[in-house]
């Protein structure tokens, strides 16, 4: 059923040209502000696959990912701010801010199992948040800094939105594709083994502290890619968008939301959340009779998540390919 | 004959128990040798002790000439030492194929690996525990003691020279066992050395060379089966399990 397979990357394809397309899209259709919408979305999409690779794929769970994200924003927002280091220079010194970290979460979480180490990445975001505090003449508190240097040199608003929306989608394909490709060598089925059952891929001749620290590596390597370009997306470093329990909780539900050890269902899930409060805001706009859903924006969300978690725990994409599975029963396997 | 494994003047104790006690013995080249006591003897801990899960209080273990005493599992692993746990502990949402290629996975992380001979491996464990048919079943799926050749062939696969066999017959129907010691039987004749833990003497004295029995920690007897069932010592420790040829 070769033409399926090629069925499959033809889908994955035209979504692609779909994405790049959408800025014009959109303000054909005049509803630009989309354009950032979605440059949001693509950002916690790549915070969101970072989740993934570290805890669905080992199952190491992180409540704390904004820990990672955070760190790599402001070395960079604060470089750049008070060195006036160049962007080139800040991303990647915020990037190996954020590793530095992951490498100083790994060597406890070694040692740490389940809830105790979960408990631990619960706490650090907010230890970071005291620093910030304490040292606000420096990183600016909690209001934080302004004026850093853009990612978009575009003059004119919606140029400059488009710019940042292609930033952001270039990142967004980039880890895709680079954890897709991780997730399916023998990395990744170390990862999902090790999740499964530690004792055994060890007893199979594998280091297993080895592959977690990688995997914390990776992780926390992606994740500070997207926070060192997330601060200068927004030209500012603001506490409460990159080192929040609120991201942190946030790119939890969207990765498990869309499937959890899937890559994919992260992404997937990114968008239909960024995606659905802002429609669901739109909604409430338009007609004094769905006012509600203003309100009920978040909570609704929630609900849904909580549904998703009872009736298909791992997540949306994988309850829909088991669906459409059901639906067309694949070919059985040829060996 | 040379000695593969040996054992130095092992001792452990967890708290105030003393589980293995000045324990010394070596594994022959090629033999398949018959590790047994009651329970509780520390059979188990002698295995946790080779394979790394804990650490001797004193004492050496010898691989092949290599102190390996403390080594973490997965370096074990890789000098040629394998364990088939009492427990089967499998990949639950993982095929049986893809529950022996962990075996297979090289430490190394950037190793270029080699597909081919790798799938080949992964066939020649399967096919030598008879699961050749069930490559693309769940573990769930697989009857118990298909699950115990599963556990056996993850061993296999990752190439040891001395296999650690942790009561491989524990649940099985009497068929089954036979299936079993077939397997082993198999596997020694490809050059290779096993160790078969059990506390049921009379399940292991046919397939056995030799038979090491511990108790409490200390080595009570070594010799060929025939010897050791002859042993009244050997027989004492088995008298609250109802004697040797009824245990």
């Amino acid at each position: 059923m070769s033409y399926l397979r090629h069925g499959k990357y033809l889908f994955y394809a035209g979504l692609v040209v779909l994405l790049v397309l959408s800025p014009s899209l959109l303000m054909r259709v005049n509803a630009p502000h989309w354009i950032s919408v979605l440059t949001q979305a693509n950002f916690l999409a790549v915070f969101a696959m970072s989740w993934d690779i570290l805890s669905g794929y080992t199952g190491q769970i992180s409540f704390g990912h904004a820990f990672f994200i955070g760190a790599a924003g402001y070395t960079s927002a604060l470089l750049n701010f008070h060195l006036k280091l160049p962007l080139w220079l800040s991303i990647p010194a915020g990037v190996i801010a954020a590793v530095l970290m992951g490498l100083f979460v790994a060597v406890p979480a070694l040692r740490l199992r389940g809830p105790y180490f979960s408990l631990m990445t619960l706490i650090l975001p907010i230890v970071a948040m005291k620093f910030v505090l304490i040292f606000s003449n420096f990183t600016g508190g909690e209001l934080g800094q302004f004026g850093l240097t853009p990612l978009s040199r575009a003059r004119g608003f919606l140029a400059h939105q488009r710019v940042n929306y292609f930033y952001s989608l270039g990142l967004m394909l980039l880890t895709a594709v680079v954890l897709l490709l991780i997730a399916r060598s023998k990395v990744g089925k170390v990862f999902e083994a090790i999740r499964e059952n530690e004792e055994a891929v060890e007893a199979a001749g594998i280091n297993t502290a080895k592959y977690k620290i990688l995997s914390f590596i990776i992780s926390s390597l992606i994740a500070g890619l997207g926070g060192a370009l997330y601060v200068h997306y927004w030209e500012s470093l603001i506490p409460s968008t990159i080192l929040t329990l609120t991201l942190s909780v946030q790119l939890i539900v969207a990765a498990v939301a869309g499937g959890m050890g899937t890559i994919s269902g992260p992404l997937v899930g990114a968008y239909l959340l960024v995606g659905g409060q802002e429609w669901f805001k739109e909604l409430a706009a338009l007609s004094p009779s769905l006012g509600f859903l203003e309100k009920w924006n978040v909570l609704i969300f929630l609900v849904i998540l909580i549904l998703l978690i009872f009736f298909a725990r791992r997540g949306l994409l994988p309850a829909l390919y088991s669906l459409w599975a059901r639906v067309c029963p694949p070919a059985r396997r040829a060996k | 004959m040379k000695s593969v494994l040996e054992l130095e003047r092992l001792r452990k104790t967890f708290g105030g128990l003393v589980a293995v006690n000045t324990l010394s013995f070596a594994v022959e080249e090629g033999e398949i040798l018959g590790f047994i006591g009651p329970n509780g003897a520390g059979k188990t801990t002698v295995f946790n002790l080779i394979m790394g899960s804990f650490k001797p209080d004193s004492g050496r273990i010898i691989f092949k000439g290599r102190d390996i005493t403390g080594w973490r599992t997965y370096r074990v692993v890789n000098c040629g030492i394998a364990r088939v746990f009492q427990l089967s502990r499998f990949l639950r949402h993982k095929t049986v194929f893809e529950n022996i290629e962990i075996s297979t996975i090289q430490n190394r992380i950037f190793a270029r690996e080699n597909r081919q001979a790798r799938e080949r491996k992964i066939l020649q464990a399967a096919e030598l525990v008879g699961l050749g048919e069930d490559l693309w079943k769940l573990p769930g799926a697989l009857p118990h003691a298909s699950l115990r050749r599963l556990e056996i062939a993850k061993a296999i696969a990752t190439d040891p020279e001395l296999l650690l066999l942790d009561e491989p017959f524990a649940g099985l129907s009497a068929a089954e066992v036979e299936e079993v010691s077939g397997v082993i039987g198999k596997f020694r004749e490809s050059g290779r050395t096993v160790v078969l833990v059990d506390h049921n003497m009379r399940g292991v004295m046919r397939l056995v060379d030799r038979v090491v029995v511990i108790c409490f920690g200390e080595k009570l007897a070594e010799g060929t089966p025939a010897e050791v069932a002859a042993n009244p010592q050997v027989q004492e420790a088995y008298l609250a399990g109802g004697g040797v040829n009824d245990a």
